[in-house]
């Protein structure tokens, strides 16, 4: 009881998220040990939208494949939408958003311009744009969702970096003669992991909720991908008849994105300077 | 809503007092959908050529004929007679007398010319332009070289004659709502104006087009059929959304919607429900389309294979829950020429690999299928033929696109093959025209069919003065068109509206469900808006 | 004040003129045009009908020419015409930004009434059982695919319970705004939450917030007078900067529930590339979310009169 009080006083966000997205990441590892089924290839019609059973443990689709394989494949998918996007958003984000609050200047205005803009351009709506551009599929997905939103990250960054600069051993570095670039990647970048993170955390699930959105106006992946934003979409007519073909990828949606909000705020709070 | 509801009641009464409750089932306000894609595009029918505006626009115009869903033919609306020279090619119209546009003029021949003229100058660039290309002279002003079409001619006011280029029943294209007979004079006064304020001869006026939300149409009182329509106040509800609209309809906020695959089993089981749905075999045909340019396809015997590997019947019940019927070849159930003696592709699997064998292609091959995200003829189909084509040998890849970029790539033949809705009637010879070897492919002719006996057919069915002669011509070329087999044959549809029980007078209409005619429409008491 | 409020206006000009240049490359390099969409595809497209519109819509004149074209009309304050409506872009985007607003409005006064207090109590009471509910809800709040969220709203208030209609705008009674506001609203709800806990948690450990419990300020004082005047500082940020996503939003919520604002607008014209209207969308959707940002900027300094300008 002391114990735990001790360790999870105020860390509660930090745990549940973390089993959460420990989870989540197994079932995406281990998928093929996991499913019962093959999520794509094994359809038969003739057991179209059966109710869970023994047989089925979240019952099947209207094509007659396993629901609960396909969740499990499902979050190959999800968790790859998530991670790949955040990927990007972040490198061009970090990469802006350091060089910007290094190098300062021309550059710096053009970039904080640039993000400026970027902010004020819903990014759903931007990856709307990119998605109707590219057509549906999960390539497409990651770039509209890794092109749109990184103004964040920049913005952060850039202001840690502008602090970051005027550290000690910093200034040592510079004058010591280290090239600009081993400075800003190699000096500055360690100093701003810790936001940078946190921001990406939620991007993650951010993305993830996207990729729902963006199926629902039939701009998802391609099917017959197993996305559980996809599933659930589909299904979405099935609601009263089948109602277990959308409920499980809703809630496999629910969980991780929960999941990656509660590390997102469980890291801010471990990383929080002001900290009692 | 209780206000509105209370009030309504309070003039029904006063109306029931004054008339001796003579018309005790007339009166009430019926709420209908709109629920082909967003909002209405425009209110001139000569202008717009999508069927959401199409269902609220039949309620407001009349045309010259009209569709008459309980026989599926076209029959007189605003003419009261009509008499064919021997040769077939002119036409003598009376008008109906004292027919009111809404703005109080009477309806003369030169409403009907003027209408027609309109349709055909290239500016107005209407789609309904190629129902009035058969009238002589009409191609002159399309092209821009003539400023009016010759083969009109007013008589007097109530008369005129039409002069056509070839023999056919005109009926047909000049009942479609697209050649509304509409007043010059409002035109004149502004397009634009007139597309969101429209002013037609038909049973209900306009009333208010809430932007994305809803258009409100109320009882026209100078409709020239005595006592109609029924209904006082006829409003459509912009409802994209199946699924929003399906609770909609079960929370009793829509008098009658039309019902998806998903909700066909859900309804036929509820009691409230089942009692009240009225279906047809709607004049669409439901097909995937094979290039013909793409090597594989360009064999009729693996085009006929993958039509006896598909079992379309166990999709059709499976995903689309029986809301369709098994297509038999390319024209539908209730088409005048359809063809009892056909039975569709026998799903027969050792045929099917036999055929592949026979057309060097055992080992099978891979094809894209582009479709679009639509329950009953899109990307979910694609899916459920993976498993068939695997038998074949053959790797079917479902491509999702969007309609319009379908739309592109269909018409510039950008793909192996496509699913779509094709339309398959009313009128036999002019659907079938589509897939002749001189239509262009984007015009139409997507898979760039080309079959000089199919040509010939139907040159013969177009020539011939015998009706019965033509219908036997239109089922051999429709019999050629199923045996190349350039698409496989999947569906018709199957299009349900469900209705409260307050409410009669939906009729099945086969050109399109939803282009419901709402003169004859009535409501009970029960109705919680009357 | 007056004169900041004026130049950040002034600023507006040269991030909408970027915005639309971007814009207007992007949405006409889409696939397909409105010719094809103009009509029913079920039908054989008349090849003679899609060349005249695309000649009455100048798409077949080339791109630069386009924008520039298109980029007088903005200098006038003209969207242009809708391919597919024939109407002026201003008319059909003005009869549906007052939908959109009301929505957006109604979505941000929920979020404000219940995610501040949540906000507060949680920090005031952190570390306890309060605040994890409250925190852990709210988080859930941000974490349900929206519509989904919507669908269930749906079936529980209007099929299982009648209480409100299911969809439309209904005249623009509040019944109807009911629902697509709290589906909308629930996510930012969500968010103002979780920035005003973290807004009082720091401020509660600023050094002037110590001085004042050393003064011997009653508990109640502390919490409103000072932590107050902070907080609102650090949650208008939030709030402003999030308005774009709510924006972004009403994308998905003005489908589902079939409400005529721009967000439903956009969905449909982009659909059917009618691309002046997607355009003209877009830019009053940017204006909107810039001038609520003019607004929190300025609500600043009636928040904390310390903030001048």
């Amino acid at each position: 009881m002391a114990f735990s009080s001790v360790v999870f006083k105020g860390k509660s966000n930090l745990i549940i998220g973390a089993v959460l997205t420990i989870l989540v990441i197994g079932m995406a590892v281990f998928a093929p040990l996991l499913a019962p089924y093959h999520p794509v290839n094994d359809a038969d019609l003739m057991v179209s939208e059966e109710a869970p059973s023994s047989d089925y443990l979240c019952g099947t689709d209207t094509q007659g494949r396993d629901v609960l394989s396909r969740v499990i494949y499902g979050s190959r998918i999800s968790l790859s939408v998530g991670l790949v996007s955040q990927l990007i958003n972040t490198l061009i984000g970090v990469f802006l958003g350091v060089t910007a609050g290094y190098l300062g200047g021309a550059w710096d205005d053009f970039i904080m311009g640039l993000t400026n803009i970027m902010l004020s351009i819903p990014s759903m709506i931007f990856a709307l744009a990119i998605m109707a551009l590219l057509g549906p599929g999960l390539i497409n997905i990651y770039l509209a969702l890794g092109l749109t939103n990184w103004s964040f990250t920049c913005r952060i960054t850039r202001s840690q970096v502008l602090s970051a600069k005027r550290i000690e051993y910093i200034r040592a570095a510079e004058a010591l003669g280290y090239g600009q670039w081993r400075i800003m990647f190699g000096q500055i970048l360690p100093n701003v992991v810790g936001p940078i993170l946190v921001i990406s955390t939620l991007g993650i699930a951010y993305a993830i909720l996207t990729e729902a959105s963006l199926s629902f106006l039939g701009l998802g992946t391609q099917p017959p991908t197993p996305s559980w934003g996809g599933m659930l979409s589909n299904a979405r007519e099935e609601f009263f008849t089948a109602p277990w073909i959308s409920i499980f990828p809703g809630l496999a949606i629910f969980a991780t994105v929960l999941g990656f909000n509660l590390l997102g705020d469980g890291l801010r709070d471990l990383l929080d300077p002001h900290k009692e | 809503m209780k206000k509105i509801g209370m009030l309504l009641l309070a003039a029904v009464t006063a109306f029931l007092v004054t008339t001796g409750g003579a018309l005790a089932s007339s009166g009430g306000t019926f709420i209908f959908c709109a629920p082909y894609g967003g909002d209405l595009f425009s209110l001139d029918m000569h202008k717009t050529s999508r069927t959401q505006d199409y269902i609220v626009g039949l309620n407001i115009n009349r045309s010259l004929y009209r569709w008459d869903a309980d026989q599926s033919k076209p029959v007189l609306d605003l003419a009261t007679g009509v008499t064919i020279s021997a040769d077939g090619k002119t036409y003598t119209f009376t008008l109906r007398k004292g027919v009111k546009f809404h703005n109080g003029r009477t309806l003369t021949a030169d409403d009907v010319i003027w209408s027609y003229n309109r349709i055909a100058q290239p500016k107005t660039a209407s789609s309904a332009a190629s129902y009035i290309a058969n009238i002589k002279g009409a191609d002159k002003v399309m092209e821009g070289t003539a400023k009016t079409i010759v083969g009109l001619h007013k008589m007097d006011d109530l008369t005129f004659t039409m002069e056509l280029k070839h023999p056919v029943d005109i009926g047909y294209a000049l009942c479609k709502v697209e050649t509304a007979i509409v007043p010059r004079e409002a035109l004149e006064a502004g397009e634009a104006k007139f597309a969101t304020n429209p002013v037609g001869c038909g049973p209900f006026k306009f009333v208010k087009w809430v932007r994305g939300s809803e258009v409100i149409l109320e009882k026209f009182d100078n409709y020239y059929e005595e006592g109609k329509p029924y209904i006082d106040k006829l409003i459509y509800k912009i409802m994209p959304e199946g699924a929003a609209r399906d609770i909609a309809f079960r929370a009793g906020e829509l008098d009658a919607n039309i019902v998806g695959a998903s909700q066909y089993p859900v309804y036929q089981r509820d009691p409230q429900i089942k009692d009240h749905m009225i279906e047809v075999a709607e004049m669409y045909t439901r097909i995937i389309g094979f290039n013909s340019e793409f090597k594989p396809f360009a064999d009729k015997r693996v085009r006929q294979a993958i039509n006896h590997a598909i079992n379309a019947e166990l999709i059709i019940k499976k995903l689309l829950k029986n809301k369709a019927v098994p297509a038999t070849g390319f024209l539908p159930t209730s088409s005048p020429a359809y063809d009892t003696a056909m039975k569709g592709y026998e799903y027969n699997l050792t045929k099917a690999k036999a055929l592949m064998k026979e057309a060097g292609y055992e080992k099978g091959f891979t094809f894209e299928c582009i479709a679009t995200a639509n329950k009953s003829w899109g990307v979910g189909i694609v899916e459920s033929l993976i498993p068939f084509m695997k038998r074949i040998n053959i790797t079917i890849k479902p491509q999702q696109l969007e309609g319009a970029a379908l739309g592109e790539r269909a018409r510039t033949g950008k793909f192996d093959a496509f699913i779509w809705s094709i339309e398959s009637g009313p009128d036999p010879l002019e659907t079938l025209n589509r897939f002749r070897s001189t239509t262009p492919v984007s015009a139409g002719n997507y898979t760039a069919y080309a079959n000089s006996d199919y040509d010939h057919a139907l040159d013969m069915a177009a020539a011939t003065g015998s009706a019965d002669e033509k219908l036997s011509w239109l089922k051999k070329a429709n019999r050629i068109l199923f045996d190349d087999a350039p698409f496989w044959f999947f569906n018709y549809n199957k299009a349900i509206i469900a209705y409260q029980p307050w409410v009669n007078g939906i009729k099945p209409v086969a050109i399109e469900m939803m282009l419901q005619d709402f003169t004859n429409l009535k409501l009970d008491e029960s109705s919680p808006r009357k | 004040m007056r004169a900041y409020a004026f130049r950040r206006i002034l600023q507006f000009i040269p991030t909408i003129l970027i915005i639309s240049i971007i814009m207007f490359v992007l949405l006409n390099l889409l696939p397909g045009n409105a010719a094809l969409m103009a009509g029913d595809q079920r039908k054989a497209p008349d090849p003679r009908v899609v060349e005249q519109l695309k000649k009455e819509w100048g798409i077949d004149k080339p791109i630069h020419t386009r924008y520039f074209i298109y980029l007088k009309g903005l200098a006038r304050g003209d969207l242009g015409t809708s391919f597919l409506r024939r109407e002026p872009v201003n008319k059909l985007v003005g009869n549906r930004i007052w939908p959109t607003l009301r929505l957006s409005f109604a979505a941000l006064l929920i979020s404000l009434v219940i995610g501040i207090p949540l906000g507060f109590i949680s920090a005031l009471k952190r570390g306890t059982l309060i605040d994890t509910t409250a925190m852990i809800g709210a988080v859930s709040g941000v974490s349900i695919p929206q519509f989904w969220l919507g669908l269930m709203l749906m079936y529980l208030f209007s099929v299982i319970l009648g209480w409100l209609p299911s969809s439309g705008y209904g005249h623009g009674k509040i019944s109807h705004l009911i629902m697509p506001a709290i589906t909308l609203g629930i996510g930012y709800t969500a968010l103002l939450a979780r920035a005003t806990r973290a807004a009082v948690l720091e401020v509660m450990h600023k050094d002037y917030i110590r001085t004042a419990r050393a003064k011997g300020l009653s508990e109640f004082l502390i919490n409103w007078r000072h932590i107050m005047r902070n907080t609102m500082v650090l949650v208008l940020t939030t709030a402003g900067l999030q308005f774009g996503a709510l924006i972004g939003q009403t994308v998905i919520v003005e489908k589902l529930f079939a409400w005529p604002g721009l967000g439903s607008l956009l969905v449909d014209s982009i659909f059917q590339r009618d691309i002046p209207v997607t355009q003209g969308c877009i830019l009053v959707m940017i204006l909107v979310f810039l001038i609520v940002n003019l607004v929190v900027d300025l609500l600043y300094s009636v928040v904390d009169p310390r903030i001048e300008y």
